[in-house]
This record gives C-alpha cells, structure tokens and sequence, in this order.
C-alpha cells in the first residue's frame, strides 16, 4: 500500500466513525453534509481527531474545504507535509 | 381568564443589579465584558465573559441561607427578592399557596457540578463532596426563589436551556391568565463556567471580547451569567393591592425546530413568531420593538433576521440585541430580554446594540438600533428566545391600557 | 378539560411494559442487574437496579446514536415506542400539534461531567469533543426525541428529581387544555451510571436506578382508539418546613379539581405518601417504586404511574375509579395527580 492509500485508509476510519457509517460506506469523493448528514459539529470534531492523530495543527477555517475524503486528504497533507 | 400585568423587576446583571442600576446601563449602553474570574480561564485563547463580579448574594438574600444553595439559585433568589422589593409584594402574601415561581435555566447548577467534576478528578467518585451533590439538582432554583419569598405554591424550573427564561414566563402567564394562581415570580439564572466556555469556543461561536449582534463582521457570543425575576399577578390582584404596573404580558408562543440540536432553523422560528402574535391577540404591523436572541452568532443573527423579515414584512420594527451588553446570560437571557421589553414600554425607549460598527449587507431590513438608546413609544413589544434543542419561545409585551 | 392516556413506551430494569413494573413492584424486592463490568470506573456496588442489555444501536439504528448519552437514548426509545402504542403516526398535518415535555434531575450528569473533566485534564481546556456538547443541556433528550420522530410542537424539559414526572404532567396538561398541543409524549428519564450509582450512595439515596417512561397523552375528544387512563389533575406546591402538611394539601386540591371524594380513592401510586395516611384511608393499595426499583429520580413518577395503568388494566371493578399519584422531595416539593385508568378501551366509561 502506498504511503497515499495508507493516509486515506486512515482518514476514511476517522470520518466514519464521526459520521457513524463503516469506513467502505466512504466514498472518496462524495460530499458529507449533501450525502452523509454531517453538520459543523462533525466537521470540527472530524478536524479535531485528524489533528491528534497526526500532531497537526490544522485552522478551522480549511473546513470549508474539507467536504469529502478526498478534499480532507489534501488539506491535510499540504499542513502535514505529506508528499503524497 | 385573568389579565396578567408585570408589577415588579429583578435583574442580577453584568451592566447593574437592580431595576435602577439595570435600566442605567440599558440607557447608557454599558458592556459586561471584561476578564473571567469565575475560573481559571488562562488555558483558553479568549478569555472574557459577561459575569457578574458585583453580586454578593449574602447582601440581597433574607430568608436563603448562602451556605446552602450554589450560584444560580442564589442569582435566581437574589433577583426575585429584587423583583418582590421592586413590586411592594406585602410579603409574607395573605395567600402563599396561589403565589409561585417559574425559573428556566440551561446548565442550572453548573459551578456546583465543577465543583465535583474537580472533586472527581483530584480523587475519584467517592470522593464527591455530598452537599454539592444536593445542592446539583436543578429543580432547587425555583426552590429558592419560593424559599426566599415563602411562596407556596407551584415552584417549577424548566431546563429548556437558552429560551428557558421565555418558557417560565409563559408557564406563569397561563397559571395566572387561567385563575391557577394571583401571583407568579418568573425568570432565569445561569453561572458562567467552563465546560460551556469549552463548548461554545470548540463550536467556533465564542467571540474574543466583543459581542457584535447583527453587525456584518460579528464573530459569536460571549459567555454570561446572572439571574433575571419577574412579579407577574393578575391585573385584579395588582389593582386591588395599588401596585405600580409597569406592562401587560399579552402572550406567548413555543414551537420546536426537530431539526438539529445546535443550528436554527428560519422556517421554524418564523412559525414561533407567529404563534407568539396569535396568542397575544395582536398584528405584526402593532409591533414596535423587538427584543432579539441576537446572539451574535453569524449563524443565529442570520436566521433570526430573515425570520423577522419573513413575519414582518416591508415594515420590520426597530429591533436589538441586550446581549451585546450582557454577553449571552443562557437561561436568564430571556429573562433580561423580558425586563428591558418591559423598560422599555415603561420608559420609552430602545435599549440599543452596542459594539456595532458596519451594517451587515445580507440584512439591510435590520435597525439594531446601534450603540446609542433611542427615545421611542412603545406599545407592543416582543421578546424573541431561541436554544439547543430547536426549543423556540417567544414572549410579547404590551403598555397597559 | 383533562388529558387523556393513549399509549405508553417504557424501558425499566423490570422490563419494558408497565405490567412488568407493576409485577416489581408488587414483588417489591429490589431489582438485581450486574453491572460490575458495564464501566471502566468502579461502582459503588455490582448489582443493581439498572436496566439490562439496553442496545441503542439495535433499537434505533447506527446513524445518529453513536454520540447519544444513555439518559436521552432511553427517553429516544420510550417515546417511539409511546407513538407506536399510542398508534399516532407524526406527519406533515399533524407534527406542529405534537410536542414532547420530559422530567429530569440534572440531565445527564455523566455528560455533563465527562465534557466538563476534559476541560481539565486534555493539554488545553477547550479540546472538549463538540458532537457531545448539545448532550450538556438538560433538553437533550427532549430535542432529540423531537428530531427523530418530526415533532414540531411544544417541546419542553422540567427539572424536579422525584417530582418531574408529576411537573411535566402538569405543564404537559397546561399545554393542551390551553390548545398549544393536540397530543404530547410525556414522560420521565434517569440513567444509571457511576456518576448517579456514586451520587445516590454518598447522599444516602441509593441505589440508584433508571429507567424511561413516556405516556402519550391526547386532549380528550381527539384521540384515536382507546384509552387507557385520564388525567383529571394535578396539584403542586412548595412546603419545605412541613412536607406532610404540604402534600396533603397538594391532595386535596387536586381531588378538590378533580371533583372527587377522598373515600372513593382506591389505590395511592408514588414513593414517601406517609404524609397522606391522615388524607386517605389506610386500606388504599400502594404502590411504591423505589423499594423494587431504586431511586430512579425524574422517572420514579413515571413508573408509579405506569404501575397504575397495569393495575387498572388487570382488575376491571377498578377500572375508572379515581387514584392518586404523589411524590415529595427532600426539599420540600411535593404534587398530587388525580389519574383514572380503564382496562382497556375505556370508551364505556366515560
């Protein structure tokens, strides 16, 4: 597994669980509030649990961005320095 | 049924404790932010309140022992012994089992429950100190009230968090208008603490110093506290006794959003409004003040305005924000709400909205009436009271006739 | 006018139907779950009267319950269950005439409490979880409900520990005759945790308890089918310096308002009525909660009643006689409800 498929696999089980579905009910590139029923509280604890994991600090202002896996992964790398 | 008139006020605020000192601080449009005392608040990244440093319980309370009760009780029977001073109530009442209290709080005992969160903390579960455990229930904050004032009948505390002050006059409003009592103290307490703090700011809804209701570049609230009471009797009592009568409660409205814990919801919050004014008997268009939730959130001051907007129409009366003085007093705020909406029927004038510097584009309808009192004649007023839970209530006021 | 009992939802440690509750009761030996591997924190005792195998997830699904309390998952699950029994279906008609008005103590302590201790022991004091914020008001459970099952009307949360559920049935009874509601879910929910299982042990009050008992309760004339009680009155009061005095009082209004005689009360529902042996003939049946199921606080009213309806429902020559639900606390509140239950339908005696 690439070091890219690792992080999504692990941001995946974090927004699952968040969002209260199992990890392969995530779509990579699906929207969270449209189709998962996420509000602003999941949204921050999604960040919350991403910044512990990851000892990153990410504003809360990114999270207009973070609405699907595939966005999350890509705020988070550029604040982790992930070369994915 | 029963007229029901207001005849007394008891404020326990950051800007003034009493009728005079509050309706001071409403005219003067003074601020009760300033740095947190209540805890040690230096972890968090903004760290005012609207608190109440002044209030010294043992000097307005007579009959509650300090000792016995936690802070929002204390605030709860400090303000309604202001309230019964105010009102000239001849205390003890002839009849002190058609005489209540109805108290809404959010968090109700919440210092006391720090108190054991610490206890638990520093040693574990059995080491909870068992008077602050009697002293958590939140029924006791209309237990004080009623123990303050011997009052012997109905003595309720409705834990409907922010609008819970708007529920316990409502409640009150009908044992009176329906002949169940002659008399009712209504209102809220709530104590500032850290869990709320802790929550509010997570949310992204705590603002840093300056709570900025319906100002474009507003940025959340501020934590408060304080206790807010209300002499409500029947319009034949209070005459028959020559009490002063400052207005008439002419109605109230409650509706629930069932659509999401934290976030408002404009259709539901228009169809409060509404019931509000059915309930009162009265037209949008009699309306001459609204005392908002203005909470100062971009979230809630959005949704509050497009709602008025939705009610009123073309002609949207002046409204404003008091927790822009207060900060957001939780339970008690509609309380506060309720005794500026009767200040201001009373005196004639618009508490304003201070802190406000640049008008919100997305709401050109709104005069938040900004940072300076404005002399008006008010008639009707209305008192609008949102919380968590989607729990929506709505009080109107009126001049007596 | 009075309110009328369409249906009822329970979850209790004696099972979830009233007739499970009034067995207990009648048993009226305590109730014994082991509960000494529910929490990674240690209890007071490891049996006690908590309810067991409650699975939240089974009963109302994975989405929207993970972050759920126990407190507001019971009072979720009772109140569904009082809508089904009650065979009233919330649509776009009807759900603004719909409410929910629920008894509690502190809401949920354990919540509340755990959200507050991360403010102390996480590296900076607002790493608080914010999905678990909305659980720290007292309404939590009373939202909740609202929002799953689409109701829109009066929706309110009353604090009282022994005398919610009396408060919330006289507000709840406020609500419809005032004609704000057409049907409203009231009830009564405490849940059973260290926090609470510590608090009724270092107060003496133990052992705590838990349960959710939720009535769906109609003006009369506007329900469908039968009924299967009447809410005639209730009466409230405050009397810290003599309970006795102060409930017996609360009794004798409520009969007063009921229009029935003290003679023709047959059966006495509630916990610590000693202060009505004067009021009500010492042949009246009782029907104590706390012995068979523990200090179950803001739901111990709800269960007492719940008791009643089953007794009613067992004996027809009961059936539409007046009984009496009372409860007091420790701080003086003290209520009275005058309740008549019928075996079945009830549409005979009326």
């Amino acid at each position: 597994m690439s070091e890219r498929d690792k992080h999504l696999e692990q941001l995946r089980e974090i927004v699952a669980e968040v969002l209260e579905m199992e990890p392969e009910e995530v779509a990579d590139t699906a929207d969270f509030v449209e189709e998962y029923e996420a509000d602003s509280l999941r949204a921050i604890e999604i960040l919350a649990r991403i910044e512990k994991t990851y000892k990153v600090e990410i504003p809360q202002a990114e999270l207009n961005e973070m609405r699907s896996l595939k966005a999350v992964h890509e705020v988070v790398a550029r604040y982790a320095g992930w070369q994915d | 049924m029963h007229r029901v008139v207001v005849t007394g006020l008891g404020p326990v605020s950051g800007i003034g404790i009493g009728v005079d000192e509050f309706t001071d601080g409403l005219r003067r449009g003074r601020s009760a932010a300033a740095p947190i005392t209540s805890f040690d608040a230096s972890g968090f990244p903004h760290r005012y309140a609207g608190e109440v440093p002044a209030f010294r319980p043992a000097e307005l309370l007579r009959r509650v022992r300090v000792a016995e009760w936690g802070r929002s009780a204390l605030l709860a029977a400090a303000a309604a012994r202001l309230a019964a001073t105010d009102a000239d109530l001849p205390l003890p009442l002839a009849d002190p089992g058609r005489a209540g209290a109805v108290i809404g709080t959010t968090s109700g005992e919440s210092t006391v429950v720090e108190q054991l969160v610490a206890d638990l903390v520093a040693g574990g579960y059995p080491s909870m100190s068992a008077r602050s455990l009697r002293q958590a229930p939140a029924e006791r904050l209309a237990y004080a009230v009623s123990a303050e004032l011997g009052l012997a009948g109905e003595s309720v505390t409705l834990t409907t968090a922010c609008s819970a002050s708007n529920y316990a006059i409502g409640y009150a409003y009908d044992l009176l208008h329906t002949g169940e009592a002659d008399v009712m103290v209504a209102g809220g307490a709530d104590s500032v603490c850290r869990w709320a703090h802790a929550g509010f700011y997570r949310l992204g809804a705590l603002t840093e110093r300056q709570c900025r209701p319906f100002d474009r570049d507003r940025s959340g609230i501020l934590t408060g506290e304080g206790g807010a009471a209300l002499v409500l009797e029947t319009l034949e009592h209070a005459r028959a006794r020559g009490a002063r009568i400052y207005a008439e409660v002419l109605g109230h409205g409650l509706n629930c959003d069932a659509h999401h814990m934290v976030a408002p919801n404009e259709d539901s919050v228009a169809a409060c409004m509404r019931l509000a004014l059915d309930n009162a008997g009265i037209k949008p268009v009699d309306v001459d003040y609204v005392s908002t939730h203005g909470t100062g959130t971009p979230a809630n001051d959005l949704c509050e305005a497009r709602a008025i907007r939705a009610v009123f129409g073309d002609r949207v009366p002046p409204v404003s924000s008091i927790k822009s003085m207060l900060g957001h007093t939780m339970g008690a705020a509609s309380g506060f709400g309720a005794i500026a909406t009767t200040l201001a029927i009373r005196h004639g004038f618009l508490p304003p909205t201070i802190n406000w510097a640049n008008p919100d584009p997305e709401l050109p309808w709104i005069d938040p009436v900004p940072n300076v009192a404005r002399p008006a004649t008010v008639r009707v007023a209305q008192n609008n009271g949102f919380a968590f839970g989607g729990n929506n209530a709505i009080t109107i006021f009126g001049a007596i006739r | 006018m009075s309110g009328v009992v369409t249906g009822c939802g329970v979850v209790s440690a004696a099972g979830d139907s009233v007739a499970e509750v009034l067995a207990a009761i009648r048993a009226g030996t305590a109730v014994r779950t082991d509960v000494h591997d529910r929490f990674a924190e240690p209890l007071p005792e490891a049996e006690a009267p908590a309810i067991a195998g409650f699975d939240v997830r089974g009963l109302l699904g994975r989405k929207g319950t993970s972050f759920l309390d126990r407190a507001t998952a019971l009072a979720m699950v009772a109140c569904g269950r009082a809508l089904t029994d009650g065979e009233l279906t919330p649509d776009d008609d009807n759900r603004h005439r719909i409410g929910v008005v629920l008894g509690t103590t502190t809401g949920s302590l354990r919540s509340t409490m755990d959200f507050s201790r991360e403010t102390l022991v996480q590296d900076k004091p607002y790493l608080v979880n914010p999905v678990l914020f909305p659980n720290t008001v007292m309404n939590c459970a009373a939202g909740q409900a609202a929002i799953r099952y689409g109701l829109r009307g009066v929706n309110a949360t009353v604090a009282g520990g022994p005398l919610a559920f009396l408060y919330a049935l006289r507000y709840a009874l406020n609500a419809i005759r005032r004609g704000y509601a057409d049907a409203l879910l009231v009830g009564g929910v405490e849940e059973y945790t260290p926090n609470t299982a510590w608090a009724a042990r270092l107060t003496d009050a133990g052992p705590a308890g838990e349960a959710s008992a939720v009535y769906l309760l109609r003006r009369r004339g506007a329900e469908a089918g039968g009924a299967r009680a009447e809410v005639l009155s209730v009466a409230t009061g405050f009397a810290p310096d003599d309970a006795d005095a102060g409930l017996a009082g609360c009794a004798g209004r409520a009969l007063a308002a009921a229009d029935v005689r003290t003679a023709d009360v047959w059966a006495l529902a509630g916990d610590d009525a000693d202060g009505l042996r004067n009021v009500v003939p010492t042949t009246v049946e009782r029907l104590p909660v706390r012995p068979a199921l523990g200090d179950c606080q803001a739901a111990a009213g709800a269960l007492a009643f719940g008791a009643l309806l089953a007794r009613c429902a067992e004996e027809p020559e009961q059936a539409g006689r007046p009984a009496l639900l009372t409860a007091r606390s420790r701080d003086g509140g003290v209520a009275a409800a005058v309740v008549r239950g019928w075996a079945g339908g009830g549409d005979d005696h009326r």
